[in-house]
């Protein structure tokens, strides 16, 4: 019988061996290969799967709040709802979509189309469906929420603009461009803007955008690879830190609220500038640029029509018109050219000139304001009474480069260094200028027109009232400022603006003086053009101003609501309270005025600060007093 | 008279008694670890649910598998029937390629009725039943040369090619490589091997050409450049790679690795369940596991060295090359040492037709072993010339 199958095994041990020898080595490559990976090259491995699996979230920082010297608040922050949209926790897109907008009224697809401009996001991300929702559509939601998984309301403290909030002064907020975020990205490293963040475009919010902005926090969260977040798996062990938002650094202004709102309140309904400082130190108290717009549009979005119709204002809503604004100064040049006379021994207090209403130069005949004529006047009458003859005289003589020597030399046609939103340099005349610009030479002719604060003279509301602190002060020029201080969030003060002299005119004391009794005579005298400034119980020295825009026979016989808006005349006032030392400074400038010129419109805004600004002084210093008494001390101890 | 007897006879019955069953205890304690830790390990890797109750089902047919291996089947009916087997394997494969299920971009799957099964797993052990069978019946005392081979190779081949057109290059390698290990066991003529490697090197590039499916070649080149295309082809593989590695020593502890359980290793069930392993339980964890699975491989191959007749021996071997085998690649492969390549790591992948594999293949181990120690009555009417 032949076996089948071989019964011997016939296999020869060494084959074994090296069996055994193989399988020794490819375990202990494999194990090498396992130490590598695990032991060696761990932590490489250990971070990214950290990576993998820890999210930040960013926390955004409360802007910095803005108060005035008071510390009453400009411009603070509140909390603004938003209707969130949290994909991992969604169940059904469309009927979400379409109970949301049964309730908030607003078509479904509008919530579709925010959905897909945030597609690619990790699902744990909100998406803001709806901004800025009324505390009725909160109530909605929140009553409705057991239907909606995945829809939140989340709170962001946003900007909190009110109806008085100045808007050239605090500026608005807006997304931030590509270009700035590359700049601002690469001066400030360390805590970098994303796109789509807001950042300041104008007024403070733009200057201090540095200190007001803050640094965004954040949160590291468990999230698994679909993005969802996680937080059921080791959530004991898991500690994860969290960096909070610091909140921006507030700002101190020099402006006085209660005052920028009586300014606000006297000067609604005109458009232009007014521009209130004090002159010992150049804070700046008040500054208003009419028309203004509501900074809170580009908050809670704008339509293209709205925008349109902001940029084809013809009155310009968006500039700021206290320092990108140039005006004609009108009459209330003649102070300059009043300190040229007196310093180049022109003219003295008693030197007289006849206005017979008329000036004539050459074969051109020029209009004094009063078509009756001032008759004899010095220069007290004629600053008071405004005489455009005796100016007009005392410019020729001058010759229109002395006139610019004191301009220049009281610190016209130059930048003063307000350092907020754009700011215009403004123009003082010579003959030089219009040899370089025009490449003509200086006609005789242009003169009389200069002298008079008009022709090709131009200046900024600031300047002007700079101009006025700087006569009040007899010649010191202090920078105006509007920050007084930068508090940070813990209460450092981590940026103080001292009073800056920028400027001593080298003008002799006896000019002030009579200079000064001039301006005073515009607002003390019975005569003067400017009484409408007056304040009970102060002096207060002014000047007013009315800029033709076109030549007086154009509107001869019209009133100012007869004439078309572009040209109406600009009605000017500057002042200065009290004559000696004084308090505060400032300037109106009410463009293409609809009421009249610088007497009957201007003034009577001059006044109403400058009552409110005495007022607000008087009641101020009262309670004051009355918080020494120790009466006082013992109710508030009581209080508490 | 049948050799059973004649082997009985040469031993006094006392002496077998005392001989213990060593390689049979160490064996079924290896299947008993290794089958716990790789079932509650796809807990973890799972996340609990239906995919392990599924494998706890697998398991206990596994076992089924196993006691009928070891106590009822002889080796010698293994060898007897070896070329039934083979045949209905081809059939099986045929197939899968003729009406088989689709899964995972290959053509792998043939329902059964009731219950989906991958001929391609058992036929990774009938190619040792097969190659074993070959030798035993051979008995030629020179080296083998090819000529000698060629049923075997031919038999071999058709196997290779059944399974590589599913497409499935990995299976196949692995299951020609257990034949070529059983091959090297035997004594082959120094002109063949030099020719065979000859070959090898003029025919890879041929097949890389013409033969390998654009997956396939992604495969290879994710693994010859780790970090090409991180989220798109080689994304598993690095994932696994990261949870290994983030593992460290002592791992992240049961259920808390990150990796696994927050999804970035996107499939914790399937081949790359060791890196779920790795990632939890750390190089010690790994270690502990690579010993276990060495554990079976020298067993296996001590198992072959007693072995009394060349099939035994043959099959042993052939058994102890799969087993290891099957570990080494996947492992080799979630560790970035081979190409990716759908080699399930036993008792730790899901999935039903290679846990009962291996579960047959350790009885079959045992069965021999029992054999070995004569404790296996075998079966008289086999083994006969017809």
């Amino acid at each position: 019988m032949q076996r089948l199958f071989n019964e011997t095994q016939q296999i020869g041990p060494g084959r074994f061996m090296w069996a055994n020898i193989a399988v020794v080595a490819i375990v202990s490559a494999l194990l090498f290969r396992l130490w590598y990976v695990q032991i060696y090259r761990g932590d490489y491995y250990r971070q990214i799967s950290e990576n993998n699996r820890i999210q930040y979230i960013e926390v955004p920082a409360a802007r910095g709040i803005v108060y005035d010297r008071n510390g009453q608040t400009v411009l603070g922050n509140r909390p603004y709802f938003d209707l969130v949209y949290v994909p991992q926790f969604v169940k059904d897109t469309d009927t979400t979509f379409k109970i949301l907008s049964r309730l908030l009224h607003v078509p479904a697809p509008v919530f579709q189309r925010r959905l897909n401009m945030a597609k690619g996001l990790p699902k744990y991300l909100p998406v803001s469906l709806k901004r800025n929702l009324s505390l009725h559509e909160v109530a909605v939601i929140e009553s409705n929420k057991i239907f909606l998984p995945g829809i939140d309301v989340a709170q962001a403290p946003r900007r909190d603009y009110k109806a008085v909030t100045p808007s050239h002064v605090v500026g608005y907020l807006g997304e931030i461009s590509k270009k700035e975020l590359v700049r601002q990205n690469d001066e400030n490293p360390d805590n970098p803007y994303r796109a789509g963040d807001l950042i300041g475009k104008q007024g403070l919010e733009a200057r201090w955008e540095r200190y007001l902005r803050g640094d965004r926090g954040n949160r590291l969260i468990q999230v698994d690879a679909f993005g969802r977040q996680v937080d059921s798996l080791e959530r004991a062990s898991l500690n994860l830190p969290e960096v909070a938002a610091v909140p921006g650094s507030d700002l101190i202004l020099t402006i006085d609220m209660e005052l920028q709102v009586i300014a606000q309140e006297a000067f609604k309904g005109k458009n232009g500038a007014v521009v209130a400082l004090d002159p010992r130190t150049g804070e700046i108290l008040a500054m208003v640029s009419e028309p203004g717009y509501d900074p809170n549009l580009y908050q809670t979005g704008m339509s293209a029509d709205k925008y349109r119709s902001l940029v084809a204002n013809p009155y310009k809503p968006f500039l700021d018109k206290t320092t990108g604004g140039i005006f004609m100064p009108g009459s209330t040049w003649k102070a300059v050219v009043a300190v040229a006379g007196l310093e180049e021994g022109v003219i003295n207090a008693n030197k007289t000139i006849y206005c017979p209403g008329y000036y004539t130069l050459g074969d051109k005949t020029m209009k004094c304001h009063a078509h009756q004529g001032h008759g004899t006047v010095n220069l007290r009458k004629a600053l008071m009474k405004s005489c455009d003859v005796y100016f007009y005289n005392l410019g020729v003589e001058l010759g229109v480069d002395r006139i610019a020597r004191y301009a220049n030399e009281l610190g016209m046609g130059q930048k003063l260094g307000v350092n907020l939103n754009m700011e215009l340099p403004g123009l003082v005349p010579t003959t030089a200028w219009k040899r370089l610009t025009a490449r003509v030479p200086w006609a005789a002719g242009e003169t009389p027109s200069v002298a008079i604060g008009q022709g090709a003279v131009q200046t900024t509301p600031m300047q002007m009232a700079a101009l006025y602190a700087e006569i009040g002060m007899e010649g010191k020029l202090f920078r105006p400022h509007l920050v007084r201080r930068i508090v940070n969030h813990v209460g450092e003060t981590v940026l103080t603006e001292e009073p800056e002299l920028i400027r001593t005119a080298k003008i002799r004391p006896e000019t002030w003086r009579l200079v000064k009794e001039g301006l005073t005579a515009v607002v003390m005298d019975q005569e003067g053009t400017g009484k409408n400034a007056r304040v009970e119980g102060q002096v207060v020295a002014g000047k007013t101003g009315s800029v033709q825009v076109v030549s007086l026979s154009r509107n001869s016989g019209k009133g100012q609501k007869d004439v078309s808006m572009q040209w109406r005349e600009h009605a000017m006032f500057t002042a200065f309270s009290p004559a000696e030392n004084p308090e505060i400074a400032l300037a109106i400038v009410s463009e293409h005025d609809i009421v009249g010129g610088g007497g009957a419109s201007a003034a009577p805004v001059a006044g109403k600060i400058l009552n409110a600004f005495w007022r607000l002084k008087k009641d101020r210093a009262r309670l004051a007093q009355a918080a020494q008494t120790p009466k006082a001390e013992e109710r508030d101890v009581k209080r508490n | 008279m049948s050799s059973a007897t004649e082997s009985v006879a040469r031993m006094p019955t006392g002496e077998i008694r005392e001989k213990k069953a060593i390689n049979t205890r160490i064996l079924i304690c290896l299947f008993m670890v290794l089958a716990v830790i790789g079932t509650i390990n796809l807990w973890s890797g799972t996340a609990g649910g239906a995919i392990f109750y599924a494998q706890l089902r697998h398991l206990a047919l596994g076992f089924v598998a196993f006691i009928v291996c070891a106590f009822f089947v002889h080796p010698r009916h293994l060898a007897t029937y070896a070329y039934w087997l083979f045949g209905a394997i081809c059939a099986l494969l045929i197939a899968v390629l003729a009406i088989g299920r689709i899964g995972g971009g290959a053509q792998r799957w043939i329902d059964l009725g009731f219950i989906g099964m991958q001929p391609s797993e058992p036929a990774k052990v009938i190619v040792a039943i097969v190659t074993a069978r070959f030798f035993a019946v051979a008995k030629q005392s020179q080296p083998y040369r090819i000529r000698d081979m060629w049923p075997l190779l031919a038999m071999l081949s058709i196997l290779f090619l059944l399974i590589f057109t599913q497409p499935d290059l990995g299976t196949a390698c692995l299951v020609a490589g257990v034949g070529v290990v059983q091959i090297c066991f035997m004594r082959i003529d120094r002109r063949t091997i030099g020719a065979v490697v000859l070959i090898a090197m003029i025919a890879i590039p041929i097949v890389w050409v013409f033969f390998m499916y654009d997956y396939q070649k992604l495969r290879v080149i994710n693994f010859l450049n780790p970090e090409y295309d991180v989220k798109g082809t080689g994304y598993n593989a690095l994932q696994s790679l990261v949870a290994i590695g983030s593992g460290g020593l002592n791992g992240k502890g049961f259920m808390a690795g990150t990796q696994t359980q927050l999804s970035f290793l996107p499939k914790g069930h399937t081949d790359f369940v060791f890196s779920v392993f790795a990632e939890e339980h750390g190089f010690k964890g790994g270690a502990l596991l690579f010993l276990l699975f060495g554990g079976i491989a020298y067993v296996a191959l001590e198992i072959a060295r007693q072995a009394k007749d060349m099939f035994s021996a043959q099959l042993a071997v052939g058994l102890a090359a799969f087993i290891f085998f099957e570990f080494v690649v996947n492992v080799g492969m979630v560790l970035r040492m081979f190409p990716i390549v759908g080699i399930p790591l036993p008792f730790f992948t899901y999935g039903g037709s290679i846990l009962l594999t291996v579960c047959a293949a350790l009885g079959m181990l045992v069965s021999i072993d029992r054999d070995n120690l004569g404790r296996f009555r075998r079966p008289a009417s086999l083994g006969r010339k017809r």
